[in-house]
């Protein structure tokens, strides 16, 4: 996966994002799921047309960080997404 | 910064992850459940749960009388007239059962359910039911016509179908003990083990709405709680059926010390989602119930409740 990547969250997944904080269900796991303030900004904007380098974008217009944490950091958590069933 | 560490935690009770049948597991199939089957009898009964109104229909004068005993509160003063939402038609399941415990007699509570137009079947040890949404009505096959087979199947059923049904109305069905103090109502709620029989035990002078199972819903102002006939642990009946106005809603954690710590966004949405027993295992419900759980949390507030076995969490709740 790299930032040309384009996800799009498990049509299973049902979610709140909720004070700035995102609660995941996903059914056929019988699991909640609570992301921290920046992961969810990158849930919530996971939507199957924004690629990876976008939504990095939009973390480096909310967060001060360097792009290289940003970057490393968005594709670690991408891939924890996705090894829990969670984006396509 | 860090997007990592995913906080998760299991839906309770009731609920293990959909898996494969185990050994033994008599899975009704569509044959099975197009059958056509017998009743225990001709008499009928309604129930009313909160807002919604089942009728109990098929069953013997011998199951009704007993359970119009049992869930009086719930049976007497019904408004003549007022319509049914859900119609159960009772009768003999014809074999022992239908999931099987493993060997040793425990897991967690299994039901399996599958979805088709308009269908949705659910099965557990002591039950098989099909719910036809269109027609509002349920057919629901039981393995025993009395005892604690009968009486577990029928409930678990009717707790899954009130929890179902609830969230069209705003409310929720959560995992939790409810509590009257001073004409309002408090809502203890945690997971198997946190402590909610042991609340209502440390409140004996108080009104019980339930030890287990307590119905949220909105109200003119807020939100209430109320009690439903199926909401206490073995089978006993809560000590009123009316609503009080929810005042508070406190995640049970056990400690040595007794104090509340504010519960806020998305941290008590994901505590008290995990605590909405059967909507959680298909995504329209689990959808409805986090979006009803949000109203809840964005009219009363959250705390997690330190407590030990004494009754001085009251003086900490009255602080709130």
């Amino acid at each position: 996966m790299d930032l040309n990547t384009v996800l799009s969250k498990t049509p299973d997944a049902a979610y709140r994002v909720y004070d700035g904080l995102a609660t995941i269900v996903l059914p056929s796991r019988s699991e909640v799921n609570v992301l921290n303030p920046v992961a969810s900004l990158v849930w919530d904007a996971i939507d199957g047309r924004r690629t990876l380098a976008e939504i990095l974008e939009s973390v480096l217009r909310d967060y001060e960080v360097p792009r290289e944490e940003a970057t490393r950091d968005l594709l670690e958590f991408v891939n924890a997404l996705r090894a829990q069933g969670m984006v396509n | 910064m860090t997007m990592t560490g995913l906080r998760t935690s299991s839906i309770e009770p009731f609920m293990a992850p959909a898996h494969a049948p185990a050994t033994g597991d008599f899975v009704p199939g569509e044959e099975w459940f197009a059958a056509r089957r017998a009743s225990f009898g001709p008499v009928s009964l309604d129930i009313g749960v909160g807002p919604l109104r089942f009728r109990l229909d098929g069953m013997s004068a011998t199951q009704a009388d007993a359970l119009a005993a049992r869930y009086r509160p719930f049976v007497e003063g019904l408004p003549p007239g007022a319509p049914v939402d859900l119609t159960l038609h009772l009768g003999p399941a014809g074999v022992p059962e239908f999931l099987r415990l493993p060997p040793g007699g425990s897991e967690t509570y299994r039901m399996e359910r599958r979805s088709g137009p308009g269908l949705r079947d659910v099965w557990s040890y002591e039950f098989a039911a099909r719910l036809s949404l269109r027609r509002r009505e349920a057919d629901l096959a039981l393995v025993a016509e009395s005892g604690h087979l009968f009486d577990r199947g029928l409930e678990n059923y009717l707790r899954a179908l009130t929890a179902s049904l609830i969230l069209d109305r705003g409310g929720l069905l959560v995992h939790s003990a409810a509590v009257v103090h001073g004409g309002r109502g408090y809502l203890f709620f945690g997971p198997s083990g946190s402590g909610k029989t042991t609340v209502t035990l440390l409140s004996p002078r108080h009104t019980i709405l339930s030890d287990d199972l307590a119905m949220v819903l909105p109200a003119h102002q807020g939100f209430v709680v109320a009690g439903i006939p199926f909401g206490m642990a073995h089978h006993h009946v809560p000590d009123s059926k009316e609503s009080f106005p929810l005042a508070g809603l406190f995640r049970l954690i056990q400690s040595n010390r007794v104090a509340r710590e504010p519960l806020r966004g998305g941290r008590a949405l994901a505590e008290l989602s995990s605590c909405l027993p059967f909507v959680m295992q298909e995504t329209v419900e689990a959808r409805q119930a986090l979006a009803n759980a949000g109203c809840v949390l964005d009219a009363v507030k959250a705390w997690r409740l330190l407590f030990r076995k004494d009754d001085a969490f009251w003086q900490v709740i009255e602080e709130a």
